[in-house]
């Protein structure tokens, strides 16, 4: 098992109720996994929300294989101004 | 009391009777000495004897206006800006101390500010974001600025939107905001562009202009920013904002990400601010720090947010910095 720090921003913040969780993931577990999760926590609150996703503080664009103690955050966009 | 250059000058010419000290250090004065200027070298602690109007002089014109508040002289002005603002205002006539207390920094100097003035921005939406990014800039003395919207003022903007009154409902924003600005200062050439920004308009909005600030409050209008400043390589500085968090970022430049690249998808990007409400003090921070983002574009400055998105929480007063 691995552990992931998940950093939550804006919808995610709002729709998991936490600035911060940690899950355990099973070895192999890959960002795109630990976003169907969060999906699924948030209940459908998170249906129409793109997410970007950063990994240890930085973007990427493809799915990438986490590590335990990796940090990810789920970005999406916001329209406020 | 303090005294601009350009007010010195007249006195000068209209000869006043007033006595002119300067009040630097010895080596201060031979390094950087005043021009056409006749001062009596006095030790601050003498000057009080003298009679009548003075004019006190030190390098930048904060020592000055210190001594005076402190020693509660009488008739004494502080030359605004000092000995860098004078000796500028006589190389072209250009009277710079308005801005004194941000061309004492190195960072920035007198160079550095004529940069600011000659600069050129387009704001793209006159809300919280825009308002605050806007009355950063002018104050600052930024050249010129296109102001880009086509909404009207309503009651529910004005706790986030400061350069519009309770007077000002139903009024077009950008000629509202185009007065109130031009009343902070009028250095600023501000050009009011009254519509919403649509594909079709966006190169007249950005003609001329070194950068672009996103200030929107709709995923659309980003996406065309993003476009045009892609293709006429106009750096993009994203701000907005959801609830009690504003999110930051300097975008096509350097770095090959943009806001196209950064959120991919068809997406629907949550509530505007009408929707999901916005604190507001907010767009405040956030605009300025947009407007902060700016400066150091043209004053080519580090550390940046170029090629970063800054996650800011209003209610934690955290932030996180996404490297693209």
């Amino acid at each position: 098992m691995i552990k992931i720090r998940l950093k939550c921003f804006s919808q995610v913040k709002y729709a998991l109720g936490k600035n911060e969780i940690i899950f355990e993931l099973e070895n192999g577990a890959s960002t795109d996994d630990l976003e169907k999760i969060v999906r699924k926590k948030a209940e459908g609150k998170l249906n129409d929300v793109a997410l970007s996703t950063a990994l240890n503080k930085k973007y990427i664009s493809k799915n990438t294989e986490l590590e335990d103690g990796d940090e990810v955050a789920f970005i999406p966009p916001v329209q406020g101004g | 009391m303090i005294i601009t250059p350009e007010k010195l000058k007249k006195w000068l010419d209209n000869d006043k009777n007033f006595t002119l000290l300067d009040t630097r250090p010895k080596n201060q004065i031979k390094q950087s000495p005043i021009k056409e200027l006749k001062c009596i070298i006095r030790p601050p602690d003498s000057i009080d004897q003298i009679k009548g109007d003075k004019v006190l002089v030190c390098q930048f014109g904060i020592v000055t206006e210190g001594m005076i508040l402190e020693n509660d002289l009488q008739n004494s002005y502080s030359l605004l800006g000092g000995v860098q603002a004078w000796n500028e205002f006589i190389k072209d006539k250009n009277d710079l101390s308005r801005w004194s207390r941000q061309t004492i920094l190195e960072e920035i100097g007198i160079d550095g500010q004529k940069k600011i003035m000659k600069a050129r921005v387009a704001i793209v939406g006159m809300g919280g974001l825009g308002c605050s990014a806007a009355t950063s800039l002018v104050a600052a003395g930024i050249g010129t600025l296109n102001i880009i919207d086509g909404d009207t003022v309503d009651l529910s903007n004005l706790h986030r939107q400061h350069l519009y009154q309770a007077g000002d409902i139903g009024k077009e924003k950008v000629s509202v905001a185009k007065r109130a600005l031009e009343n902070i200062s009028s250095h600023t050439k501000i050009n009011s562009f009254n519509n919403f920004l649509n594909q079709s308009n966006a190169k007249s909005c950005f003609e001329n202009i070194d950068l672009i600030i996103d200030a929107t409050d709709n995923i659309v209008s980003r996406q065309i920013i993003d476009k045009v400043s892609k293709d006429k390589n106009l750096p993009m500085i994203y701000g907005s904002l959801y609830k009690f968090e504003g999110q930051v970022g300097v975008f096509n430049t350097e770095s090959k990400i943009g806001y196209a690249e950064l959120f991919p998808n068809n997406i629907s990007g949550g509530e505007t601010c009408e929707e999901a409400g916005v604190i507001g003090m907010l767009p405040t921070i956030i605009g300025n720090m947009q407007a902060f983002e700016a400066i150091k574009l043209i004053l080519n400055l580090e550390p940046n947010l170029i090629g970063k998105l800054l996650i800011y929480d209003s209610l934690h007063h955290t932030t996180e910095v996404i490297e693209l």
